[in-house]
């Protein structure tokens, strides 16, 4: 090899290490990338494509009202106040308030649904009842037990209750399924009455009227002028 | 009826140092067992080891009988440590389509509601004096096991799986079975089979 095309291979190594130190550390980047974003659960990437709800930004942002826990332990709801652009379509208000429901209150502690739960899909029928469509982590991921499962439910009712009087009645699906229950206790076979005042309800057994709880903050409470208890009330037939 | 829930392949609710609730619910039955066998009754459990019988299955044990009473026991994973709630079904609809002396499965609660309510508000009663903040009343919720369950009929959830020391739980059990036991006696004078339409059960 002549001393010419000796120089002209050590220059062709000599790039090609430049250009290695330069590519490397951008391909390392990008695999990392790539791993992050694969650990990114399914229900993340849905949340991110489901959330996007079309809002006329010229929307009024008004006062909703959203039922997280309470904090004390106890199956209890307190009201918070969120300025939302709401908007004037149930069916869009409902995806509105339930998605800001989803995302949590500031402490995560007083969370009433899985962080990784995602509305895929909300209806309103003519009749009055929603179908909302979770994805499987509300199943999967809502602790299991009476108190904590019809907190969810109690949550999503009384927010839809407050903030969309056109909701008479609440049906749960998971992932488009109708499912026997929601983490193994709470029925989600039937409707969970939601707007009391305007719907007809069956005539409730005698002895059921007895205060379970406190009117207005209690999870077992709808309207004031509902027996306590009887939040999101189970309905078998619509 | 003595329901303990979950079994099998269903842990229930689950805790800290792998404790679950389809075990713990197993042991509280044995005692809720002997305080109401204590008190004259007789006790038919849902299970009594590590099965995992369908809701039906539990209801159908329970239906199959004549003047029980059901108690189904959960442990919660939240709520407050060291206190018990019971809870009865939500108002189901009248039932205008049952056949003469028939109840449709999946009302099957219906008739009973009154007498799940009357038991509920007299067990909780019982259980708030032994255990300090719990509701002073039976709770309403949409218990899947309750609603085809035709008899009085009550679930009783203890709080909870997250204490740090199972011995925490074991200590309740004692005053567990004694407020199920006594709140049961106290209902049966009070228990008249309901009259369903066209018939008597």
């Amino acid at each position: 090899m002549t001393p010419r095309w000796r120089n002209r291979l050590l220059a062709a190594l000599a790039l090609a290490v430049i250009v290695g130190a330069i590519y490397l550390p951008i391909l390392r980047r990008r695999l990392q990338l790539a791993a992050k974003l694969q650990q990114q659960t399914t229900e993340q990437a849905r949340r991110e494509l489901t959330q996007a709800i079309p809002v006329n930004p010229g929307e009024p942002r008004v006062k909703a009202k959203l039922f997280w826990a309470s904090g004390n332990g106890d199956g209890t709801l307190v009201e918070s106040i969120a300025e939302l652009p709401l908007s004037s379509d149930p069916v869009l208000s409902s995806k509105q308030v339930l998605n800001t429901l989803l995302a949590g209150p500031v402490n995560s502690d007083l969370r009433t649904l899985p962080p990784d739960a995602v509305l895929l899909a909300f209806y309103l029928l003519p009749n009055g009842t929603a179908i909302a469509d979770f994805s499987e982590a509300l199943a999967t991921a809502t602790p299991s037990g009476i108190q904590s499962e019809q907190l969810a439910v109690d949550s999503i009712a009384r927010t839809l209750e407050a903030n969309v009087p056109k909701v008479q009645r609440l049906k749960i699906l998971i992932h488009g399924q109708e499912v026997e229950t929601l983490a193994g206790h709470l029925d989600l076979m039937g409707t969970f009455l939601v707007n009391t005042k305007a719907v007809q309800v069956a005539p409730a057994a005698p002895a059921a009227a007895a205060p379970a709880t406190k009117p207005g903050l209690r999870s077992g409470t709808l309207t004031p002028d509902k027996g306590p208890g009887k939040l999101a009330q189970a309905e078998r037939n619509l | 009826m003595l329901d303990p829930a979950h079994g099998g392949t269903d842990p229930g609710a689950r805790g800290t140092g792998g404790m679950r609730e389809s075990e713990i619910v197993l042991d509280f039955a044995a005692q809720v067992r002997r305080a109401l066998e204590s008190q004259g009754f007789q006790v038919i459990q849902t299970r009594q080891g590590n099965q995992n019988p369908s809701f039906d299955d539990r209801s159908a044990i329970a239906n199959a009988q004549n003047g029980a009473v059901f108690v189904t026991l959960h442990i919660a994973s939240t709520g407050l440590p060291g206190t018990a709630r019971v809870y009865v079904n939500t108002d189901l609809p009248a039932m205008t389509d049952a056949a003469a002396g028939l109840i449709p499965w999946d009302r099957a609660q219906t008739p009973f509601q009154a007498l799940s309510r009357r038991l509920g508000d007299l067990v909780q009663a019982l259980l708030a004096q032994r255990f300090k903040g719990s509701p002073s009343a039976a709770q309403t919720a949409a218990v899947r096991q309750l609603r085809t369950t035709a008899a009085p009929a009550i679930a009783v959830e203890v709080s909870s799986v997250v204490v740090e020391d199972r011995a925490d739980l074991d200590r309740m059990a004692p005053g567990v079975a004694d407020a199920i036991a006594a709140g049961v006696a106290e209902f049966r004078p009070s228990y008249v089979v309901p009259t369903i339409a066209g018939g008597t059960r």
